[in-house]
């Protein structure tokens, strides 16, 4: 399999390489209430089959959809066929949202996650570097200075600082890359239980810290 | 194993949501899901914890082309053609006018490239898509219901005769309606039954000489 086809092109999408505004706009459609209640509204329409609806939605969400895909694919291609795939899943199985389970844009970025990490698991052209994992949530004063503009993004920022350097490492290149357990042992150089113990550990701190 | 234990169950929960259960163990763990709605409401925490992760992640533009593909796939019988304006309108009467009758001329004085065949081509769903006519010298083709194709791609038609060995005639006319002309030895061809179908390829075609890419639409070549 190529091992660097995947490596070219995009630049890292760091939290350390983010400008303010961009970031203000992705806490607020993220996280205000008032909008997941629209965005149900919009997956209960096309349900029933309506197109407007789900462009409205696609306007509303793709560009975060888009950022997801993006950073599992680490190229604009493979992401513009990722993002595809989820909407056309996202229209077809509407009406499997279940509002009482989660959050309408949790369950669109997990679809999308999923169609990502399918394919990367097809390909597996995507070797992972650490760096390249630390890269989202890396600990330059900008990003910090961004992030407490936001009191949620502060709690996400507190939560993963819990985390020992580890435990987020290998929790990020789970999430974004879909690599197994003995891949990730590999690719940490570090025995398979210790990566095990990692990312129990830190998905039960971050869980619950998110949670308090 | 006992799936009771709330910890296991958990723990399960965690593995599946950040993908880190191997195949088979994934497999068994959806069969649980589907008549264990407490585990499902484990799942879901897991996965508003794991998005949460995609939270900072900053927002892209999205090129209009994934859109057309979107609206493309779950629509395919829409034809994606921008509106006309009354004066091409009217200047497409006049010149159809002026080609039928050069055509009738043409045709009164030489007689020579009769309309021999006909198919219709079907999509997957059987909804026609695109009528051939096959001439002695030339196909003429023209959409029913075509979708548009993305930049990049063209469609290409192919004949595919009793032995199985796919024939490329060529690729259909950018707006898919238009005239393909004949080599000499495809006009041989479609002397015999073949099927004609039409496949999506790269631009300019099929790279190996032989359809790459999905069969979209295909239908018998009938003499008339």
């Amino acid at each position: 399999m190529n091992g660097t086809a995947a490596q070219s092109g995009l630049p890292c999408h760091g939290l350390g390489k983010l400008h303010g505004a961009p970031l203000h706009l992705v806490w607020r459609t993220t996280i205000s209430s008032d909008d997941a209640d629209e965005l149900r509204q919009l997956l209960a329409e096309c349900t029933l089959g309506n197109r407007r609806a789900f462009e409205n939605l696609y306007q509303r969400v793709s560009k975060r959809l888009f950022a997801v895909a993006l950073r599992c694919m680490n190229r604009s291609d493979l992401a513009e066929e990722v993002l595809q795939e989820s909407f056309v899943r996202i229209w077809h199985n509407a009406s499997r949202y279940d509002g009482n389970l989660s959050a309408p844009m949790t369950w669109m970025v997990n679809i999308t996650r999923n169609q990502a990490i399918d394919q990367l698991r097809k390909h597996r052209e995507v070797p992972l570097t650490e760096e390249q994992a630390d890269t989202l949530f890396d600990d330059s004063p900008s990003a910090h200075e961004q992030l407490d503009s936001q009191r949620e993004a502060q709690a996400l920022q507190r939560c993963l600082e819990t985390l020992e350097g580890m435990q987020r490492t290998s929790i990020i290149t789970a999430y974004f890359q879909g690599v197994s357990y003995a891949d990730l042992a590999t690719q940490l150089a570090a025995p398979l239980g210790s990566v095990k113990s990692w990312i129990r550990r830190g998905m039960e701190r971050l869980r619950r810290c998110l949670e308090s | 194993m006992n799936y009771q234990q709330p910890a296991l169950r958990r723990a399960l929960a965690a593995d599946y949501a950040i993908g880190l259960m191997p195949l088979t163990a994934r497999r068994r763990f959806e069969h649980l899901l589907l008549d264990d709605p407490a585990l499902r409401a484990e799942l879901a925490q897991w996965q508003t914890t794991l998005a949460t992760l995609t939270a900072p992640l900053p927002e892209h533009t999205v090129p209009d082309r994934v859109w057309h593909a979107i609206e493309a796939r779950i629509d395919p019988q829409k034809l994606h053609i921008p509106a006309k304006r009354p004066f091409w309108n009217w200047l497409r009467i006049t010149a159809v006018a002026c080609s039928l009758v050069v055509a009738i001329i043409a045709g009164a004085l030489y007689n020579r490239d009769t309309l021999n065949y006909s198919a219709t081509l079907m999509a997957a769903n059987q909804q026609p898509a695109i009528s051939v006519q096959a001439y002695s010298h030339y196909l003429n083709v023209a959409p029913l219901t075509l979708p548009s194709v993305e930049t990049g791609r063209s469609l290409e038609l192919w004949a595919i005769p009793a032995d199985g060995k796919p024939v490329s005639l060529g690729l259909l006319p950018a707006h898919g309606k238009g005239r393909i002309i004949l080599s000499e030895s495809q006009q041989k061809l479609l002397g015999a039954p073949v099927t004609l179908a039409v496949s999506l390829e790269p631009e300019g075609g099929s790279p190996t000489g032989q359809p790459t890419g999905p069969v979209l639409y295909q239908g018998a070549l009938a003499g008339l």
